[in-house]
């Protein structure tokens, strides 16, 4: 596995549906983008919000930039960390990427044999904060199909 | 009826399928009826600009409600909206061929937009993809 194809994509779009729908329970949008960002496929299950589809390919985006899961990228700019893990200066990052950096969770890397970054999968529509129910865990029931 | 994720899973099926026949790989993209991206698949090969560039087709389609090419006509110093092409459109107004309204029982759905061929098979794999959609073969 060394590049996401269009089937890949659409096996880990479908995972993610599945368990925004039967788990979750919450019409969301995911997007699978390859390993230069660009997206390979995008849905937006219905009765999801129109934004949440734009929200979902920037967010999978966001992972490939810096390469790292969005929910570590949301760290960067907590106030809480600034000066004790991350540097100073990162809420500087916010106005950067010409506005599509996302610092919300819920875009996951999709990793290699070799640990290497080659994809990466974003959702936006859930609700997070309610245990297992969240973005980062529908985008993550994607990335592990691709592992079955 | 409004466009939804099933019907835009077929229309996109139904793309690549048409695609693949003719021997390119393209990037599809299906709106609904105010230009919204339901679904985006891009084919492998394809380049990487045409995904964007389906999605802008497909919303050209949708809002304008007729092919994308045929937006152009506004333009034509003549007509009384030349200078259109000036109003910021969310950045995604394009007169290139290739994306199409979607029709269905007399009913407007959305648009479908491709990229990835030349404007002719662009338009060809837009105009098989609805018209197996309006068959009822897919």
């Amino acid at each position: 596995m060394t590049e996401i194809t269009l089937e890949m994509a659409r096996k880990a779009l479908r995972a993610s549906r599945r368990w925004a729908k039967d788990i979750a329970g919450v019409p969301c949008s995911i997007a699978v983008v390859d390993k230069s960002g660009i997206v390979v496929a995008a849905e937006r299950m219905d009765g999801a919000g129109a934004a949440t589809i734009d929200i979902a390919i920037e967010k999978a985006w966001s992972v490939i930039s810096f390469q790292m899961p969005t929910l570590l990228l949301a760290r960067m700019i907590d106030p809480r960390f600034i000066g004790q893990q991350l540097g100073d200066h990162g809420m500087g990052l916010v106005t950067k990427g010409k506005g599509r950096l996302t610092f919300i969770a819920g875009g996951v890397p999709i990793l290699s044999e070799d640990a290497e970054i080659i994809g990466a999968v974003g959702c936006s529509g859930v609700p997070s904060g309610v245990g297992d129910i969240s973005d980062t865990s529908v985008a993550q029931a994607g990335v592990s199909a691709l592992f079955d | 009826m409004r466009m939804n994720i099933e019907l835009a899973t077929k229309i996109i099926d139904a793309s690549i399928e048409h695609a693949k026949t003719i021997g390119i790989c393209c990037s599809v993209a299906v709106v609904d009826e105010y230009g919204w991206l339901i679904a985006l698949h891009r084919m492998d090969g394809a380049l990487s600009p045409t995904a964007d560039i389906a999605r802008d087709k497909a919303w050209t389609a949708a809002v304008f409600k007729k092919p994308s090419a045929d937006v152009a006509m506004f333009g034509v110093p003549s007509q009384p909206g030349a200078g259109f092409n000036t109003s910021n459109w969310n950045d995604r107004l394009t007169v290139i061929p290739g994306g199409l309204p979607i029709h269905l029982n007399g009913e407007f759905l959305g648009g479908v937009g491709i990229s990835g061929g030349t404007p002719e098979q662009d338009t060809s794999v837009c105009k098989a993809a609805i018209s197996r959609l309006t068959d009822g073969q897919v």
